[in-house]
């Protein structure tokens, strides 16, 4: 029976962020859909919006013309909507088939049989009677899997299953995709991975700030044309004028650097080597998740990596934490404005004083020096123009444009020598951008350095001198931004190379 | 915010409540129990002296936990470190067990402050060298300090002339917390809790520890990246709330008990759990939750003897605060709406 799945109009505001702007899109069983996007594209909400979790605040979904109330996940079960989610909902200490037979209605005899039935049907081979935990990766996922088919879904949603996959198991994830594709069921592929929707799909609709900016048959797309839709380029481009003398001095290098982690939710680096000039922007551009987060901490000394040499303006900092860093004049804006970068719960005077850096004397004798915070809170507010002056403010009332001044301001007023900043703009208005924007230059007039990670091709050809795209945990050869174009961008950002 | 220090309040007055329903399930008159549970244990000069007494080493140990809890890292061990505080303070008050002078009763309280800290060094230590879980490790190594205090008072330390009772000698007066008035229990302790509760707000809200310390609290993430020395603030706040509890213990030891046996604390160290949230982590707070909390051991006490209904119901009415207390914050802090009705609001 072909299934017909419609959205019509959802949207989703959330406070200070439109998670879904009035989306629509259709969906037609016998064909496997993807839906790409950045990080907070809103594609989660979409899809949590699918399957119960939440309520969008508009809009309506169409199953078969049959208007779904999805007001819980139990709604979606009802109807026949599966989802497999991300980070897996497995108890670790329970037997496989104890997991499946948790939500089960029929007795365990029966299901035992529809159980093993489907493992025969689609070549699983999972022991049903050992502990979730001595799973791989993959295997937790088909275990998830089966408990969607074993109630027969109309609709299968995948949320990023291959970012824990190995390239043998994301294969024969794929082989189990096509097969349930061919036997009916309506299958939603969510990722940013532009490879997996070109060799898997057959129709992508592509999302970039809660809008949907395109929907298209895979076959008519390549690699760069979807990363080009994905981070929204636009042709007009101002760029600011690149003062780069090529024999300026070195203020900062990074040799050998590498990290391995253990953990599958992060991305492994491998040799990364670069340095910044004096005066200079270096721009790291990349698809959210390629090593982004990573290479910011390590950057910044929240992560300390053996064997890494870091020189900045001649000395090895490699092993000093954020703020002996801060002593030597670096600053820091993490993507995470409001758990990382500031507290929302702190005041705006408190918020300042987390870059206690040396000169500041915020602390005396181990004693909080409020009046002296304060002060210098106040001059923060009024040079970088945050749009209030009540330094007893809780930071969580501050608009998301304002926040980023006030971090901003507060990492830069100490006159930093290099300021590493990452998706700086993220989330914010135009105005707030080209405030940012005309500050980050401002810092490279004043002979000072930057490095912009971004995920922005358009804020990196704007800001950069010199550009580098990270993929999969590695950097590309480091270009001068004028032989650089978003095609090359978008070409290297998908993983091809370029000669 | 307001809310936040209300909340309190309304968990108290539902305790209440919910006491009186379990005596009138129990068939007794529930405001006759009541009384017996909450008015008659303080209504004589000697009923408050030992509501002081009580509350003494509540206060003092849950002052110490707010400082682990503020800052993220959950030592549950309190009573451990209470025990052995006892052991170490109690060890030095042995030594002295026929010796008379003003210095011994301050060395003896330092004993017990070390003997707290050091036992709170050791899940600080594992957690910040090796990953361990404190929650774990606090919490066995209680078990660990009963049994150690068990065999003492049974074994090398028992008294010679005590006919195999599993205690230890008497300490001499010079051991002894002094008493604050003639007939009541009440003794000197209860300063030390009043100048931890002072100490604690000044480390808390005016040092640059106290900062750490809250913004650990609020966001792991932003600390790391302030760059705070994440270890070292694990093994202080681990040492302060160590320190406290040991007081606590030797409080108990050198105030009413005077020697070392087997029960020196009717689990004092789990209850200030309560005792800190019910004070919502605020050093003064905590004060006023440590009376509270110290009035329902007194409450069972009475009711046992009035009502011949176990002690342990104290530990139901403790039980009681720490659930509605929970109970009331969620349903405040977080919106209840019925999603059916606000969908069709919006159709309209």
């Amino acid at each position: 029976m072909a299934t017909d799945l419609r959205i019509s109009n959802i949207s989703k505001i959330y406070p200070g962020c439109v998670a879904n702007d009035n989306v629509s899109l259709q969906f037609k069983s016998g064909k496997i859909y993807a839906l790409l996007g950045e990080n907070g594209a809103g594609k989660s909400t979409l899809v949590k919006i699918l399957s119960g979790v939440i309520s969008p605040d508009n809009g309506e979904v169409f199953l078969n013309e049959k208007n779904l109330k999805l007001s819980s996940p139990l709604d979606a079960k009802k109807n026949k909507i599966g989802m497999v989610f991300q980070h897996f909902n497995l108890f670790e200490t329970l037997s496989v088939f104890e997991n499946l037979s948790i939500d089960a209605t029929e007795d365990n005899k029966s299901l035992r049989v529809r159980i093993n039935e489907i493992l025969k049907k689609y070549n699983f081979s999972i022991d049903l009677d050992i502990p979730v935990l001595n799973l791989s990766a993959g295997q937790k996922q088909k275990v998830e899997i089966i408990r969607c088919l074993l109630r027969s879904p109309k609709v299968l949603i995948m949320d990023e299953p291959t970012s824990v996959l190995t390239e043998q198991e994301t294969e024969e994830l794929f082989i189990s995709l096509k097969k349930f594709c061919d036997e009916g069921i309506l299958i939603i592929y969510i990722t940013h991975k532009l490879k997996e929707v070109l060799s898997l799909c057959d129709e992508v609709a592509v999302m970039r700030k809660g809008k949907v900016v395109s929907v298209s048959q895979t076959q008519n797309e390549k690699v760069e044309t979807l990363a080009n839709k994905m981070v929204g380029q636009k042709l007009a481009k101002i760029k600011k004028k690149i003062n780069i003398s090529k024999n300026k001095d070195e203020i900062f290098k990074v040799k050998h650097l590498n990290f391995y982690s253990d953990d599958p939710f992060e991305t492994n680096l491998v040799n990364l080597n670069f340095s910044v000039k004096k005066g200079e922007c270096l721009g790291i551009a990349g698809i959210s998740g390629n090593g982004q987060n990573e290479l910011f901490q390590i950057l910044s000394g929240e992560i300390i990596t053996p064997d890494t040499s870091i020189i900045f303006r001649n000395k090895e900092i490699a092993k000093l934490n954020p703020k002996q860093r801060r002593e030597y004049l670096m600053a820091f804006s993490p993507e995470d404005r409001i758990s990382q970068a500031a507290v929302p719960e702190l005041k705006i005077y408190e918020n300042v004083a987390l870059n206690n850096f040396k000169s500041s004397n915020f602390f005396e004798k181990g004693l909080v020096n409020e009046r002296k915070i304060k002060e210098h809170s106040k001059k923060i507010l009024s040079d970088f123009s945050v749009n209030t002056d009540n330094v007893e403010l809780k930071s969580q009332f501050l608009s998301g444009g304002n926040l980023q001044k006030l971090i901003l301001g507060r990492e830069l007023i100490t006159a930093p020598e290099l300021l590493i900043c990452y998706n700086p703009t993220w989330g914010l208005d135009v105005g707030a951008i080209n405030y940012i924007h005309e500050t980050l230059i401002k810092i490279n007039d004043q002979e000072k350095s930057t490095i912009l990670i971004s995920t922005d091709t358009e804020e990196l050809l704007k800001l950069s001198d010199r550009i580098a795209v990270i993929y999969k945990g590695k950097l590309s050869k480091i270009m001068p931004s004028e032989e650089v174009t978003p095609e090359k961008l978008g070409v290297l950002m998908g993983g091809g190379s370029i000669d | 915010m307001a809310l936040y220090f209300f909340t309190p309040f309304i968990a108290i007055i539902l305790t209440i409540l919910g006491g009186g329903i379990i005596f009138y399930i129990l068939g007794f008159n529930p405001i006759e129990a009541l009384k017996f549970y909450f008015i008659t244990p303080i209504s004589n000069l000697y009923g408050l002296s030992e509501l002081l007494l009580k509350a003494t080493p509540l206060c003092l140990i849950a002052i110490g936990l707010s400082f682990c809890f503020k800052s993220n890292n959950w030592n549950i061990g309190a009573e451990g470190q209470l025990t052995f505080g006892a052991i170490v303070g109690g060890g030095v008050a042995l030594l002295f067990y026929n010796q008379e002078g003003f210095y011994i009763l301050p060395l003896v309280i330092l004993a017990g402050a070390i003997g707290g800290m050091i036992f709170a060094l050791i899940p600080a230590v594992l957690k910040t060298y090796f990953n361990t879980n404190e929650i774990l490790v606090s919490l066995m190594l209680v078990y660990v300090s009963k049994l150690l205090l068990d065999y003492l008072v049974v074994g090398p330390w028992s008294n010679p002339e005590g006919f195999n009772f599993p205690e230890t000698r008497q300490f001499s007066d010079s051991s002894r917390m002094p008493l604050l008035f003639e007939g009541l229990r009440i003794h000197a302790g209860i300063f030390l809790a009043l100048a931890a509760v002072m100490l604690s707000w000044f480390i808390l809200y005016k040092t640059y520890l106290g900062f750490q310390i809250k913004v650990s609290g609020l966001s792991l993430k932003t600390a790391k990246y302030a760059g705070f020395k994440g270890k070292t603030m694990i093994l202080v706040v681990f040492m302060i709330s160590g320190a406290c509890a040991g007081l606590a213990g030797v409080g108990e030891i050198t105030g009413p008990i005077g020697q070392l046996h087997r029960m020196i604390s009717p689990d004092y160290g789990f209850t200030a759990i309560i005792v800190a949230f019910l004070g919502r982590l605020n050093p003064f707070g905590i004060i006023f939750a440590s009376l509270v909390v110290a009035l329902t051991y007194l409450g069972a006490e009475t009711a046992q003897i009035f009502l011949q209904i176990p002690k342990y119901t104290g530990q139901v009415f403790q039980g009681m605060i720490l659930f509605f207390l929970l109970a009331s914050d969620y349903l405040l802090f977080f919106k209840v709406k019925i999603l059916n009705l606000k969908k069709n609001e919006l159709r309209h």
